[in-house]
């Protein structure tokens, strides 16, 4: 699939701004330590200020980065009406709702200060929507039958794991901005969803094999065109100058650069941030988790556009394509 | 009804009238116009609804490869168009409610109207039947040619959709697969038609005919090698 | 159900009927159009050629109106600015109309053949070629020369119809179809048509190819044969079946000329002619009489066989005993074969077997009375169903004349010709073998010629050459170069002005031609040639007038361009006299109207034509006063006769409409045919439709509708005596004139058998062959029509470029990789061109698609296009002259006896391209734009009307469940 750059802003970004918000509100649940709630609350209102509102900020840039990707938005808003059937629809149904139940969360908690059930409550909520939209989010292309590499059972996990990694590290680096320090529930959150997250990642290419169409799961331009016990060739793809279908589903950016860039992006995303994160807090330099950000950053951008740069749509198939 | 077409890749050549023929009709039909990009400059690409692809098919399980002499390999065309599925995704991942299937005949449609262009339903098409129309941000399929063959404007013989009416092996048959007797229904049956990637699960409705193969019988001579010229005499015919 | 809206605003609609032509098969179109523009164009379901179907391009017609390539008005390059620099100015039909008839009035005055005119893919031969004639020019003639006269003359050499637009397998019955050499030929839709028929019938379909795309893709049996070579595999099989016995004699005793006997006196004059009686009747030994008689003569017994003595004691065979004998040889055996042809030994024989099983086993009979030649009542049409169909596959090689005879003898042992299931002729076919046209020699000021142009000559005496021998056509027709050049070589008339070789002209006239591009040989150097100048600074060829519709290559080389009309905005008519599209059991022709307004300065050629033959006072145009005769193209289709009551048209004649094929002229004729949808059919009544070279039915017809002269049973040529009259001529043998010099000795003395043989193309048997290892062919598109097509938007998408096709198992052990680059080269130049690998082609030819390649800048494209800068022209590697031999004068690159383009002979070697070398080589200037030239849009978003959605309720959208 061509990695459309606005789709990549959109999930690295509200992948990120989500799996924030889950954890703020994940913390401010079970885990007040981490919140550092002995803070006045004037410093608490700065403090959900901040990442609350970063949080919302990188999501909100997510969603209107996501509409860039619309060849008529104009008609964005109808996306809702679907919620029947569709994932897209059900993610923006969701991505709105969560807006209404976290400001009301962070209102009542702006104003009513003391954790009330009623607060909880909408932090609940809030938790149940944020994560409903990044299920939803994964299950857009976790749900595509004719791409076998986004069809599969990890694709939604992995992209929950990404957002919850990403979110807990730029929570981390938050804390240590206004703290200059990483209290260790956010490590431990950091920690097991990034080894989560590889575990889950690191599966996922053992499930979808190596990034030239030989899968072990994969479709053939046999099964494709009807000739599943022959060995089927493209002569002529009918139109010389490439098609619609061509420019969205054809994208080739080398098997042997596919695999390299695998590599790039476990040892950005999970490495690097990992060790930096790990050696900063035994050797107690606070950049360290800055820097592991920005690897991170790099690395989920990378792994968005291998996500996308490995689909292989079966209507490359038809294009020619031994197999997907 | 589930209506759709019957393509035989026994017969069909591979000439594009199928393609150009949809082109012209749909252009200013219901889902038109079907814009065209740099048409007169380099990489022309534009909006198609049915598009012809060549494969060359080798191995001796299809019909239609002659056993032996070399290269075995036989050339098949292949037309391929919305398959009107039953289990259409296209459908159902489509937020707007743009992409239906109607409950009437099946035919799969894109109200343009309110189309956001997210090319979403294209990336659920495994058939490569739905194109987003660039100059007009809008997604464009095949339509059945709904707006001919529901038309009793026009002589019954001509509701028929443009590429059927112009098909010139008449590879293209354009009926109903819920009627038994439909025409469509019967070569299914008689041609062992087969959806495309059943394994997928759309349930495609358009079926693909297989390459058939005719053979012919030698005469039996009996050859020995004493019945040359000898064998040439005059016989009493009249002129 | 739903209720849909009105989707089309039909009142606001017309539809007209006309005539396709995206291409030369000219099927029926039903056109709807919205305001001045169209709807849609589809097929008129009653129209005898296409039966409502239509090809890619006639579906694209719209886009065709929509080019951005249609000239606008008369040009004149700029004085002062070179020919070919593309700088013209804009000038009035008055202005160009004036110069040239001042110009033409001139030459016709002193010297008529300083004109050559000659024409392309057009359709309107019967116009063209009259208005020579009235000129008084031998030098025209149409694209025939280089298209495919070897099939046109072998037909009507041999059976008095043909392969090509003249005959047709028998569809309906046909039970075994063998397809010779065709990607898509002039019957584009009738033989798809045909063939989804004959596969739905279960009969079996061969196709013999190098090449598997196309038709060949859908047939039962693909035969990867070795380009050139179909001569000898029709011949084995011809071996084969003669060595079982298997021929039909009756047919071959009843129908041709197999009992004739022929003089058998090698190194004499005379040899290999008929024996002949005083009446100048062939004689066959009648074996009732057991004496010789006049083989014309009913009701005798001729002898197929044996040896004869003539009054004077000359030694006689019959054809038959001489045929057996020259194909029973080994050399004609499928071992043999098999290696030349790349067919193994086994399928020769097999399908030379098969054949024969449905001929001889399958045989069809239709109970219907007909009366013979002779007058004798018979009660049934025999039929075997095996038939052929050939073209350009066999027509394009240097002994495409013969192979086609070839096919045409197998066809003929068979008895498959003219019978049910058989291959059918197409009225006027069959005509008398060959026909009585002699080709016109003298030409005089001011004077129209005697007959007309071209014609086929039986005999040396025949040949349009002067006292000396030297060719008097400008294109060498008819001259020992090519005796039997019936349709011209167009491929050589701007090589030899150049050379002023026979001699210079003065102005070329060209229609519809792109001869500075696609349809010219050694194209670089055409558009050399075109440019080159005389010492004194004159051009070679002082004066090109061009009628093009569209900004061609060869408008860039014009002096004066004519524009035309599109096909859409003309009346046109397709003749009986010309190609007409007549079926088997019909004969038809057909007319075009104007569908929409120019919206350009633009004149049909039609119409022009007719101006300037009233202007220059040609006698059939202007009356004893000098009035014109005509007012314009329409009054003169329906009063010019040709013969009495013979016209242009052949449906409604007669003063009140009611005459068909013969009749005095009737006034209304246009508006009949605009309310017959645009076409005429005449049927054939089922007694006229079979063995009508011998059914007297139809030949009084045909004599009645002036296809034929006489009525007398057109005999089937297996032996071609007037071949044999060339080949003695080459031999010093014949009394008459012969040629003098040893090159045309040994052309006539070897390649003139009477009887058909196989032998090595010109081209290859001049080159080493181990360096040039591959055959390189072309093939047409289905979806585009010559260099017509690239202007269109929508067929350019299928391809803005042609790759060459390689066999994957060769290209990869020569380590050409998939999309690589590769130069090709021939003895005559290189070109660069991308590769795809592929299984279907035979492992040593490689083939494109033709005519994709463009020159930058015209055709409307923009300066990048695809079809500029990646697509490749074949062309530029095939000579018009064969590689020089030593002590041999040039000769033209040609059926050494027909004088037809040597396309297909071309051998090239290949070898990789550097990696850095990509695109296509050789490039050129780009085309200036012409005064006035529009940009061409960016982008295009054809509609007649906005679209009528359907809309989905937003109800529907919140409550529907999952689909
Ligand atoms: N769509 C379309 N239709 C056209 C035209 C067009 O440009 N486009 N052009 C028209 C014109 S002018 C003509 S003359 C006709 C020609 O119509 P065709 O005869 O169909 O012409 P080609 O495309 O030259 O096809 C020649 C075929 O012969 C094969 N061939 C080449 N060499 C040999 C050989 O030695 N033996 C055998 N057995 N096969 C061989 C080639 O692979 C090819 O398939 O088509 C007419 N119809
Ligand atoms: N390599 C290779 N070359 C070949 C062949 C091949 O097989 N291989 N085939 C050969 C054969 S068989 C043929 S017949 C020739 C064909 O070659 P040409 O006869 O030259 O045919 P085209 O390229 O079709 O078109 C000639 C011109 O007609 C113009 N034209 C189109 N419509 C109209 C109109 O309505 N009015 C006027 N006045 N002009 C119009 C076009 O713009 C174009 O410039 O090519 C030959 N060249
Ligand atoms: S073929 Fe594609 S567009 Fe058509 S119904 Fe099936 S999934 Fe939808
Ligand atoms: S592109 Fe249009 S039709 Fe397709 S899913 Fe998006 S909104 Fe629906
Ligand atoms: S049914 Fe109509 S819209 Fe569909 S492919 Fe055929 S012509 Fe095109
Ligand atoms: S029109 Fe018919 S023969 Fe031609 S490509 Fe389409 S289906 Fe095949
Ligand atoms: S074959 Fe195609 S282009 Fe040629 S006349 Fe028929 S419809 Fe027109
Ligand atoms: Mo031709």
């Amino acid at each position: 699939m061509k990695p459309a750059l606005s789709v990549l802003i959109f999930t690295v970004s509200s992948g990120a701004g989500y799996g924030l918000l889950i954890w703020l509100l994940l913390f401010y649940l079970f885990s007040p330590d981490a919140l550092a709630l002995a803070l006045s609350p004037d410093s608490l209102r700065t403090y959900f200020g901040l990442y609350g509102g970063i949080g919302l900020v990188l999501v909100t840039l997510g969603l209107l980065s996501s509409t860039l990707h619309l060849a008529n938005p104009k008609n964005a808003w109808r996306a809702f009406n679907r919620f029947r059937t569709s994932w897209l629809s059900r993610e923006g149904v969701f991505a709105l709702l969560f807006y209404p139940a976290f400001i009301l969360f962070a209102a009542l908690l702006w104003f009513g200060v003391d954790a009330t059930g009623l607060t909880a409550t909408t932090a609940l909520v809030a938790l149940a929507i944020a994560f409903a939209t990044l299920v939803c989010t994964g299950m857009i292309y976790a749900s595509l039958k004719p791409i076998r590499q986004w069809h599969n059972n990890l694709t939604t996990p992995i992209y929950i794991g990404f957002s919850l990694m990403s979110g807990s590290l730029l929570y981390g680096m938050l804390y240590q901005y206004q703290f200059g320090k990483l209290p260790a529930p956010v490590f431990n959150a950091f920690i097991t969803s990034l080894i989560v997250t590889l575990l889950l990642k690191l599966l996922y290419f053992w499930h979808i094999g190596k990034p030239d169409g030989a899968g072990k799961n994969r479709t053939t331009i046999g099964d494709a065109t009807g000739f599943s016990q022959a060995q089927v060739r493209l002569m002529d793809a009918g139109h010389s100058s490439g098609t619609f279908l061509t420019k969205e589903f054809v994208y080739d950016a080398g098997a042997l650069r596919l695999l390299i860039l695998r590599r790039c992006m476990l040892v950005l995303t999970f490495v690097i941030p990992l060790a930096l994160i790990i050696w900063g807090r035994q050797v107690g330099i606070p950049s360290a988790v800055y820097l592991a950000m920005v690897f991170m950053l790099g690395g989920t951008l990378l792994e968005r556009w291998l996500f996308f740069a490995e689909a292989r749509h079966v209507v490359r198939l038809y294009h020619g394509d031994q197999s997907n | 009804m589930k209506l759709g077409l019957a393509i035989d890749l026994d017969t069909c050549v591979g000439c594009h009238a199928c393609a150009t023929a949809c082109k012209q009709w749909n252009t200013s039909g219901t889902i038109g116009p079907l814009t065209d990009q740099d048409p007169y400059g380099r990489d022309p690409i534009g909006t198609w609804l049915n598009r012809i692809r060549t494969y060359e098919v080798a191995g001796t399980p299809v019909a239609g490869i002659p056993v032996e002499g070399a290269p075995v390999s036989k050339t098949v065309h292949m037309p391929m168009s919305c398959m009107q599925c039953e289990e259409a995704d296209c459908v159902t991942v489509c937020p707007t409610g743009a992409s239906y299937k109607r409950e009437e005949d099946g035919i799969v449609l894109v109200d343009q109207d309110k189309c956001m262009g997210c090319n979403l339903c294209a990336w659920a098409c495994p058939y490569g039947a739905r194109e987003l129309d660039e100059e007009q941000g809008v997604m464009k399929k095949c339509t059945l040619c709904v707006d001919r063959i529901y038309d009793e404007a026009l002589p019954e013989a001509e509701r028929q959709p443009a590429c059927v009416l112009s098909c010139p092996t008449s590879s293209r048959v354009f009926g109903d697969f819920d009627d038994p007797n439909s025409t469509v229904s019967k070569l299914t049956v008689e041609r062992g038609g087969q959806g495309l990637m059943p394994e997928l699960g759309y349930k495609p409705v358009n079926r693909y005919l297989p390459p058939r193969q005719h053979t012919a019988e030698a005469m039996d001579v009996q050859r020995s090698p004493m019945q040359k010229l000898a064998q040439w005499t005059n016989k009493l015919i009249q002129r | 159900m739903a209720k849909l809206p009105q989707f089309e605003n039909h009142q606001q609609q017309q539809t007209k009927f006309t005539t396709c032509y995206m291409c030369a098969c000219r099927c029926g179109i039903k056109v709807t159009t919205e305001g001045e523009e169209i709807r849609f164009i589809q097929g008129n379901p009653n129209h005898p050629i296409n039966k409502g179907v239509l090809c890619a391009k006639g579906n694209s017609g719209i886009m065709k109106q929509a080019s951005p390539a249609k000239l606008r008005k008369p040009l004149l390059r700029k004085a002062g600015t070179e020919r070919g620099a593309g700088e013209f100015e804009e000038i009035s039909w008055e202005q160009a109309l004036d110069m040239l008839t001042k110009r033409l009035a001139n030459i016709r005055a002193t010297d008529p053949r300083q004109l050559a005119f000659f024409t392309g893919r057009d359709q309107m031969q019967a116009l063209t070629g009259f208005w020579a004639s009235q000129f008084g020019t031998i030098n025209w003639a149409a694209h025939g020369g280089f298209c495919s006269v070897n099939m046109a003359a072998a037909g009507l050499y041999t059976t008095g119809q043909a392969f090509w637009e003249f005959g047709d397998p028998d569809w309906d019955n046909t039970k075994y179809f063998m397809l010779w050499g065709v990607a898509e030929d002039h019957a584009s839709n009738p033989i798809k048509i045909g063939l989804k028929r004959l596969k739905d019938r279960g009969a079996k379909f061969v196709a013999i190819n190098p090449v598997r795309t196309g038709y060949q893709a859908i047939a039962d049996e693909w035969v990867p044969i070795k380009p050139g070579t179909d001569g000898m595999l029709a011949l084995s099989m011809i071996h084969v079946l003669l060595q079982n016995g298997l021929v039909d004699e009756a047919f071959l005793v009843r129908y041709t000329n197999a009992p004739y006997l022929v003089v058998n006196t090698p190194g004499q004059q005379g040899d290999g002619l008929f024996a002949r009686a005083d009446n100048g009747e062939p004689q066959v030994w009648d074996q009732a009489s057991e004496s010789l008689r006049d083989g014309c003569l009913p009701d005798i017994s001729p002898a197929l066989f044996g040896e004869y003595h003539d009054g004077n004691g000359r030694p006689l065979r019959t054809v038959m005993s001489i045929l057996v004998e020259k194909y029973e040889s080994d050399e004609f055996a499928p071992q043999q074969a098999a290696k030349l042809c790349g067919v193994s030994a086994d399928t020769i024989e097999r399908l030379a077997l098969e054949m024969a099983q449905v001929a001889f086993q399958e045989t069809i009979t239709l109970d219907i009375q007909w009366t013979d030649w002779a007058g004798r009542k018979q009660d049934k049409f025999i039929g075997r169903p095996v038939s052929m169909h050939a073209m350009r596959g066999i027509s394009a090689h240097s002994n495409g004349f013969q192979t086609c005879r070839a096919l045409h003898l197998l066809q003929i042992l068979l008895g498959t010709i003219d019978c049910p299931g058989g291959h059918l002729a197409k009225p006027p076919f069959p005509k008398h073998t060959p026909p009585g046209i002699k080709p016109a020699r003298d030409t005089a000021p001011n004077t129209p010629l005697a007959s007309a142009p071209l014609g086929f000559p039986t005999c040396p005496e025949d040949l349009v050459i002067d006292g000396e021998g030297q060719p008097l056509r400008i294109d060498k027709a008819y001259s020992w170069d090519a005796p039997l050049a019936n349709h011209g070589l167009m491929h050589m008339v701007i090589s030899n002005a150049v050379k002023g070789d026979p001699y210079k002209i003065d102005t070329l006239m060209l229609f519809m031609a792109n001869m500075a591009w696609n349809s010219s040989m050694n194209t670089a150097n055409t558009m050399a040639m075109l440019r080159e100048k005389d010492d004194d600074g004159e051009y070679k060829i002082p004066f090109i007038v061009n009628s093009d519709a569209f900004h061609s290559e060869m408008v860039n080389y014009s002096d004066l361009v004519l524009p035309d009309t599109t096909f859409l905005e003309r009346f046109d008519t397709i003749s009986m006299l010309d190609r007409p599209i007549s079926e088997a059991d019909a004969a038809c022709d057909s007319i075009r109207q104007p569908i929409v307004k120019p919206d350009r300065d633009v004149r049909s050629f039609q119409e022009v034509l007719i101006d300037l033959a009233t202007r220059l006072n040609f006698p059939e145009f202007v009356t004893e006063e000098g009035k014109p005769r005509y007012q314009g193209y329409q009054d003169f289709i329906v009063n010019h006769e040709r013969a009495p009551g013979i016209g242009f048209l052949a449906g409604w004649r007669g003063e009140n409409g009611d005459q068909h094929l013969r009749g005095a002229p009737n006034p209304d004729q246009w508006e009949k045919y605009i309310e017959n949808e645009c076409f005429f059919e005449y049927k054939l009544a089922p007694a006229q439709r079979y063995y009508r070279h011998a059914n007297r039915d139809y030949l009084d017809l045909a004599v009645e509708a002036g296809w034929v002269g006489s009525n007398a049973q057109i005999v089937l040529e297996v032996y071609s005596e007037p071949l044999q009259k060339f080949r003695l001529a080459g031999r010093g043998l014949y009394d008459g004139p012969m040629p003098n010099d040893a090159q045309h000795q040994q052309r006539l003395s070897t390649y003139f058998d009477p009887l058909p043989f196989y032998y090595q193309p010109l081209e290859q048997a001049r080159i080493d062959a181990a360096e040039y290892d591959f055959h390189a062919i072309t093939q047409r598109p289905m979806f585009m029509y010559h260099s017509w097509d690239s202007q269109n938007a929508w067929l350019r998408q299928i391809s803005s470029q042609n790759f060459l096709y390689m066999n994957r198992q060769r290209a990869e052990s020569m380590g050409v990789e998939d999309e690589s680059w590769v130069w090709l080269e021939s003895h005559n130049g290189k070109v660069r061109a991308q590769v795809k690998l592929m299984d279907g082609v035979e492992a040593n030819t490689v083939w494109t698609w033709n005519a994709i390649a463009k020159q930058s800048g015209a055709w409307g494209l923009a300066k990048d296009a695809n079809e500029s800068k990646d697509a490749f022209l074949l062309n530029h590697l095939i000579s018009e002259l064969l590689p020089a031999q030593q002590g041999a004068a040039d000769i033209t690159n040609s059926d050494p006896i027909t004088g037809q383009a040597a396309w297909y002979d071309l051998c090239v070697k290949i070898t990789p391209a550097d990696p850095a070398e990509t695109g296509a080589w050789p490039q050129f200037d780009p085309v200036n734009a012409l005064p006035d030239q529009q940009a061409s849009p960016d982008s295009l978003s054809y509609s007649t009307h906005d679209n009528v959605n359907i809309k989905r309720p937003l109800k529907d959208i919140l409550m529907r469940g999952k689909l």
